[in-house]
């Protein structure tokens, strides 16, 4: 990377398929302004991310890591997000303890038609990881 | 609901890890932890976590067919005593007490047991600390500063809380010729020209190997240093009772380097081999090559607890209960003697039958314990000169060793096998990758989850590579792959 | 004739028994009555080795039972893994018992067909360590030892020429001996979770040394107890108040102590080195997994999550294998120490965990091991 260009974070993104996926593509649609650190990953439902995808993100370089999923209540399998919430309770709690940064974690809620909301959330968190530099689980080698 | 119990030790290497091994009625194995084994503190590797996998019991055989244990030693007796020399091979994969009717039958054969270790200088037990029993390793706490020649976490991982402990003790540590270690101060890739930078000293201590497949130059090498700089010198050893043989051995025999007997066998001078608990295929580095010129053998006989590769390949297989179940006792690398819980002398019971066939006296287990612990003169043992023939000393300088692996030619590596409990006994583990050095992915323009081309006279062969800070020009790996020829090979390597 | 929360003072009618066992043989009588009367079809007893070694066993001998009488301090195993799929009376120190309730959660154990006989504990040692301590501490030959006990904060060793001799613990654990770390700052020494709680702390008087004191806790200690009364292998009294008072005393002087050595033991590491002084902790692992297999209340069969994500080929900062178990014990984690005493690499396993178990369990207001009333956290139960 040419020393000149600033440090871009990479950010993975756990989509759900109804509603934050659906946000993510509204975000495009309406041309909002986002940042290129973002990598999506969609999956059926946020209750599938397990703490498990989380970690393999971090250790195979990831500045942040951003789970969303639809808003609690409107969870199309009944209640995968609250089985998310609950599991990022302790994993919030881990990443506090382990020494991570807690920037590097993010929950939100997010609707197929906040397309904003998506792209000023995905703005902020580069931006917080800008500042905060990359992360200390980054392996050698890894920009 | 009953279960069996047995109070037993870790197969893997000389470390001799103590560990219960518990026997459902089904004949399930599985391993518990022994707290109060004061080698180990019940605290177990990698190996030892998956023992009970290495207990594969042998069938009783002869030319490939199942046969009675009678039969099986009538057909063993009458091959040896028809052979006009018979060689014989138990490098310590169990008791002392088995290993010592073993030298029973070789007496009555008027031929010799060998460790598949070469002959090693006389100095090594003068100046320089004791072989085969080596320092205790509390001792090794104590040491002021540290020259490690292997790898403890892949090689012997049971003596990295003593290093890390002599570490804390405020030991300097440094370690020549391996990848980067995590518990070294610093890793140095120096040849032995330059071992005198190590700055060691009379307080000092040298951490080395010795096994069948040991350079001798390279022992000699760390005698010498260690001889001008007043070091002690360790040598860990590969199995359970290496100690125990080869000590057993300095009183009355004389030694033979497995490299040397499998020589001896491809240009027909052995054409009788017996073996006790050793298996060439597994030890030697080249396991299909190995295997060609076992079968060029006239008689292979196989006394053996565990199933292995030599078993089908031999005339006679002789087998015995699993070394947990033996009565028997075992000596470690400190030079500690251990016993078992069991009470097994099947194997006793058939070698005894086999010596009385050649016209040899019977035995039984108290005799061959007693004769163990004069051999290794045991005070207990009040019998005058035990010593008997010396063994005849070689001089390192005259062991004909193959020096080509010093001089790697240019876009060539040196891959070198990192020796382990796994590698040794040729069992499965997740460890099929080479080591390669960060510089290297570069230059060959490596991706991630890709793998690498290794290429030898052996053919060509895919694998996965993980990425270490290892001395330039080397390639790792601490599993048995059909591209090496022997210890360290010379090697070819693209990406793809 | 029993009722639950009864507080009593009970011993083992044979006086054979009632003189091997500790504190006059009521736990071993109450094993010995369980399997005879088939109240269970096995028991998990200690087969003795040496007077510092033991191993546990699972047994429908009685005469099994009953050889194995007499508490040892050095031997410091948790026996819920071998409860696992039995209907099976057991002893049990306060973090085996929690760690049943952890397996009971996670289905591997059926709590309805598991008798437990808690003990209070005060903490064990560890086998090779004791030995070494008798040796430069006590100036005691570890083979001359018959019997060891502690009384007031001092441990006592007896030998057989019939001498004593006391070394107040605080000075051994200083010293670096004594009691394992984990034992130090556990903070549960009665174990009030399991079926009965028994222990020597609360026998006064005559019967000093040579009777138990025992708590009712539920319907399955009712059944424990008449049953071991019915079967003529246990006699019991009321306990009397001041019985009840100092065992109370003695319980809140431990866990006291437990919390000085918490805050000892668990000092703060400032946030921004914590991540290298994990990563430096676990760097010296050699993947031998024994901490999984020693850990009590992990439930996975040897393919897992943590190990078949994990592999040796990775170079990653810090192993897989870490995270996942250091979030997956997060809420089970009872903090027995198992995987410290086992690690080949001196690793101290235990007190990571609960630097990461301990404020996550205190956010849910939760105390892993102690009912079966709050699920696994981890795996939220469908409405």
């Amino acid at each position: 990377m040419a020393d000149n260009r600033e440090w871009e974070p990479k950010i993975v993104a756990f989509c759900c398929n109804w509603c934050s996926y659906g946000g993510a593509d509204t975000a495009g649609m309406g041309r909002f302004q986002q940042p290129s650190s973002l990598r999506v990953i969609r999956v059926m439902c946020s209750g599938r991310i397990d703490p498990l995808h989380v970690f393999n993100a971090f250790l195979e370089g990831a500045d942040a890591v951003l789970v969303t999923g639809c808003h609690i209540g409107d969870c199309h399998y009944v209640n995968g997000n609250y089985k998310t919430q609950v599991r990022h309770q302790f994993l919030e709690e881990m990443v506090k303890e382990m020494g991570l940064e807690p920037e590097r974690l993010h929950l939100n809620w997010i609707s197929a038609s906040e397309g904003e909301k998506f792209a000023n959330f995905v703005r902020d968190v580069t931006e917080q990881i800008k500042k905060i530099g990359p992360s200390p689980l980054k392996p050698e080698g890894v920009n | 609901m009953k279960e069996e119990i047995y109070q037993t030790f870790c197969p893997g290497c000389g470390v001799g890890c103590g560990l219960y091994i518990r026997e459902d009625p089904e004949g399930n194995t599985s391993v518990d932890f022994m707290k109060s084994s004061p080698a180990n503190l019940g605290k177990l590797c990698r190996f030892g976590m998956k023992v009970p996998y290495h207990y594969s019991k042998a069938r009783t055989m002869v030319t490939g067919s199942k046969a009675d244990i009678e039969d099986a030693i009538k057909a063993a007796a009458h091959r040896m005593a028809d052979a006009d020399s018979v060689t014989m091979l138990s490098v310590g994969n169990t008791t002392s007490e088995e290993h010592m009717a073993f030298c029973r039958i070789a007496e009555t054969l008027g031929t010799r047991v060998d460790t598949g270790v070469f002959p090693l200088p006389s100095q090594i037990t003068s100046k320089c600390g004791s072989y085969p029993e080596g320092i205790s390793l509390d001792e090794m706490e104590k040491a002021k500063r540290i020259a490690l020649f292997l790898d403890p976490y892949v090689q012997y991982p049971l003596i990295v809380r003593r290093l890390l402990a002599a570490k804390r003790n405020g030991a300097g540590i440094v370690a020549v010729g391996t990848k980067e270690l995590h518990l070294a101060d610093e890793t140095l890739d120096i040849g032995p020209d330059r071992y005198d930078e190590l700055g060691l000293d009379d307080k000092s201590l040298i951490v080395a190997d010795i096994h069948p497949n040991s350079d001798p130059v390279h022992v000699k090498q760390l005698l010498d240093l260690a001889g001008r700089c007043g070091a002690k010198i360790h040598f860990m050893q590969p199995f359970i009772n290496s100690t125990g043989v080869n000590l057993a051995l300095k009183a009355n025999g004389s030694m033979m380097a497995l490299a040397q007997i499998m020589e001896d066998i491809e240009a027909g001078n052995i054409r009788t081999l017996v073996t006790l608990d050793s298996d060439p295929v597994e030890l030697m580095p080249d396991a299909a090559a190995a295997v060609e010129t076992l079968k060029k053998l006239d008689n292979l006989i196989v006394i053996s607890s565990r199933a292995s590769p030599v078993t089908e390949l031999a005339d006679v297989v002789i087998a015995t209960e699993p070394v947990y179940m033996k009565a028997g006792t075992f000596m470690n690398v400190e030079g500690r003697l251990q016993e078992n819980s069991g009470s097994g002398v099947a194997g006793i019971d058939a070698m005894s039958l086999l010596n009385g066939e050649l016209g040899g006296k019977r035995f039984d287990y108290q005799q061959l314990h007693y004769i163990f612990m004069k051999s290794i003169g045991d005070p207990g043992t009040d019998v005058g000169d035990v010593t008997a023939d010396k063994a005849e000393q070689m001089e390192c300088g005259s062991v004909d060793v193959d020096n080509a692996g010093s001089s790697v030619p240019e876009g060539m590596y040196q891959l070198k096998y990192l020796y382990n409990p796994f590698m040794w006994f040729d069992q499965k583990d997740d460890n099929d990758f080479v080591l390669i050095d960060r510089k290297l992915v570069k230059k060959l323009g490596l991706k991630k989850g890709g793998m690498v081309v290794l290429g030898s006279e052996n053919g060509k062969m895919k694998m996965r590579y993980r990425v270490e800070n290892i001395p330039g020009g080397m390639i790792m790996t601490a599993k048995k792959i059909p591209v090496a020829t022997g210890p360290n090979t010379i090697i070819s390597l693209e990406g793809c | 004739m029993v009722e639950i929360g009864d507080k009593v003072l009970g011993y083992a009618t044979d006086p054979g028994i009632r003189n091997r066992g500790a504190s006059g043989g009521m736990v071993t009588a109450i094993l010995a009555a369980a399997l005879e009367r088939g109240l269970v079809d096995s028991v998990i007893v200690l087969r003795h080795i040496n007077e510092y070694e033991a191993v546990p066993v699972i047994t429908d001998d009685v005469d099994e039972v009953l050889a194995s009488a007499g508490s040892m301090h050095t031997v410091p195993v948790n026996l819920a893994k071998y409860a696992a799929g039995r209907k099976v009376a057991m002893p049990g120190k306060p973090c085996d018992v929690r760690a049943v309730f952890e397996q009971a959660k996670r289905n591997e154990i059926d709590i309805d067909n598991t008798f437990i006989i808690g003990l209070n504990c005060g903490g064990t040692m560890h086998p090779v360590l004791t030995r070494e301590m008798l040796v430069r501490m006590y100036e005691i030959d570890p083979e001359d030892v018959v019997g060891e006990k502690i009384d007031k904060g001092k441990l006592f060793f007896r030998t057989k020429d019939g001498e004593e001799k006391a070394i107040p613990i605080d000075d051994l654990e200083d010293a670096g001996y004594g009691r394992r770390e984990s034992c130090r700052y556990c903070d549960v020494k009665i174990p009030v979770n399991a079926d009965l709680a028994c222990g020597n702390w609360g026998v006064i008087g005559e019967l000093a040394g040579n009777a138990t004191f025992c708590e009712v806790m539920n319907g399955k200690g009712v059944r424990l107890l008449e049953n071991a009364i019915e079967s003529g292998y246990v006699q019991i009294e009321p306990a009397g108040e001041q019985s009840i008072a100092i065992r109370e005393k003695v319980n809140s002087a431990m866990l006291s102590l437990g919390e000085k050595w918490s805050a000892r033991v668990f000092t703060e590491i400032p946030e921004e080195q914590r991540i290298n002084y994990y990563m430096e902790q676990f760097a010296d692992c050699i993947d031998c997994g024994a901490c999984k297999e020693a850990c009590p209340v992990c439930t996975c069969d040897e393919d897992s999550k943590c190990t078949m994500y994990h592999s040796l080929a990775d170079d990653y900062k810090m192993s897989m294998y870490h995270m996942v178990r250091l979030l997956h014990l997060s809420d089970s984690c009872i903090g027995c120490g198992q995987c410290s005493d086992v690690c080949p690499v001196d690793i101290p396993v235990t007190s990571i965990f609960r630097r990461f178990a301990d404020p996550a369990q205190k956010k849910h207001n939760y105390k892993a091991g102690m009912t079966l009333e709050r699920p696994p956290f981890l795996e939220v139960m469908l409405k």
